[in-house]
């Protein structure tokens, strides 16, 4: 799957449907449900999963698709979405030698590593935007929440998508495929 | 070295440095008041939206099934004609119930703001925006039905929001618990101005009151009329809290929101007709400016040759 375009199409559209599906879930049930304050972006938990996994040259495409996914359900957009998910997935290609996903434990661990760094990122660039700090802080008392849940769905989902992307699930983040 | 001679490093950096340098232009260009969908994410977001339509009534029928059948699962056997009859009777009542409950509701909303010279559009709330830093809701009432971008939305109780983004048949509104929508907001006993800001999922705040104003607790805030957006006199909310530090001009007033956004179902929205007139009038501004711009260019660039 390294370089060859045509066989990420299937994945991709697969993955999409699973993301669309989440997102009705999130958007439609859960605010519903009284859950107002918080959502559950099952659109990060992809997006660091294709960062650890994937090898392919097209990951910031997949990125900008996924992201452009989520925008209809959010007026979030998708450029600052895309901005923290590729500097991520740099990030992770510079490290992938010293991450290895082998439990759960470290799963949960990293995948939280990572969407902190998500969060900084995304917030320097609403500071940029907006020069609201309290802001970026009332977002920082949401955020954990959501992301300890994200880490803690990350071992499952991750398994799941492993199966959609035929990634090896034991192999060290830094092997070739 | 490595990264000229690997063809896939390559390939990765340049798409990585073209998705970066698109997706900052993105965050540059994008308004935090207004949001024009292309044809496209028209066509998309109208597939979508009707599943989290579909999606919210099953969860309400789910819940009705639940509240009405479950609870009586334990009766006795000898019962079951005369349960059957009761329960009959107990579902046609809780289903006027609701309805009245529905008719009320609606009849106050079709009732709200007699005065204003607005077409009103009822819709129902359909979905909440898909990440937590924005309190955005969508609506099944597009371009189709009359809404227009910017149009403000209210229920009985006061002020929701204005029309952000918007498709054939569905639309968000960005309400007043976001932080990139503002009103200018009136407190209705001393008549002082000042901003109403989002800031979280309960609350308000309003900025730059004068210190000197002397707001209380319980203080009825309502919208202005200045901003081109909200017509006068809605209720935005009351002053749940004010601070007032030892420096400055201004007191910080947190404003309780006069809707409760925990159980909004249907809103209103205000569609004037004059809406694309209005917006016509500011195009047209905006490329007179344009042009004085560029004539201006002209001449400072004719002027340095």
């Amino acid at each position: 799957m390294k370089g060859d375009w045509l066989k990420l199409i299937r994945p991709l559209g697969i993955t999409l449907l699973i993301l669309v599906v989440l997102e009705i879930f999130s958007t439609a049930l859960v605010p519903m449900l009284g859950l107002m304050k918080y959502r559950i972006p099952f659109n990060v938990l992809i997006i660091l999963y294709l960062g650890f996994k994937m090898e392919t040259p097209y990951t910031s495409l997949l990125i900008l698709i996924l992201q452009y996914t989520h925008s209809f359900f959010s007026i979030e957009g998708w450029e600052m979405g895309t901005i923290a998910g590729v500097i991520i997935c740099i990030v992770i290609s510079y490290l992938k030698d010293l991450l290895h996903l082998s439990s759960s434990v470290i799963t949960i661990f990293v995948t939280q590593v990572f969407q902190s760094l998500w969060f900084v990122i995304v917030s320097i660039l609403l500071y940029l935007k907006e020069e609201n700090f309290s802001y970026i802080v009332e977002k920082f008392w949401r955020f954990l929440p959501e992301s300890i849940v994200i880490s803690l769905l990350a071992p499952f989902f991750f398994g799941i998508l492993d199966v959609i992307w035929r990634a090896e699930t034991d192999r060290a983040l830094g092997d070739s495929v | 070295m490595r990264l000229i001679e690997d063809k896939d490093r390559r390939q990765r950096a340049i798409l990585n440095i073209i998705v970066l340098l698109i997706a900052f232009v993105g965050v540059a260009k994008r308004s935090q008041t207004l949001d024009e969908t292309s044809a496209f994410e028209n066509i998309l977001i109208d597939s979508f939206a009707p599943i989290q339509t579909s999606v919210t009534s099953l969860r309400t029928e789910v819940s009705s099934f639940f509240d009405n059948y479950l609870a009586n699962i334990s009766a006795s056997k000898s019962n079951v004609d005369l349960r059957r009859k009761v329960q009959d009777l107990e579902n046609s009542i809780n289903a006027f119930e609701e309805l009245e409950k529905e008719n009320k509701r609606l009849k106050n909303l079709l009732q709200f703001g007699q005065g204003i010279g607005y077409k009103k559009i009822l819709a129902q709330v359909v979905a909440w925006d898909a990440s937590s830093d924005f309190r955005v809701i969508r609506i099944n009432k597009g371009l189709t039905n009359g809404v227009r971008l910017q149009s403000p939305v209210v229920t009985s109780q006061g002020l929701v929001g204005y029309i952000y983004r918007l498709t054939d048949h569905f639309a968000d509104i960005l309400t007043v618990l976001d932080n990139n929508n503002r009103v200018d907001g009136l407190i209705q006993r001393v008549r002082a101005h000042g901003i109403v800001e989002g800031f979280n999922n309960e609350k308000s705040i309003m900025k730059y009151v004068s210190r000197a104003e002397p707001i209380i607790l319980g203080d009825v805030v309502i919208t202005s009329g200045l901003g081109n957006i909200y017509p006068k006199g809605i209720h935005v909310g009351t002053v749940s809290r004010i601070e007032r530090e030892s420096y400055g001009i201004t007191q910080n007033v947190e404003i309780t929101p006069a809707v409760d956004f925990g159980r909004l179902e249907e809103v209103v929205i205000l569609s004037a007709e004059g809406d694309e007139q209005k917006k016509r009038e500011w195009e047209a501004l905006d490329q007179m400016d344009e042009a004085e711009e560029n004539e201006s260019r002209t001449n400072n660039s004719g002027r340095s040759r």
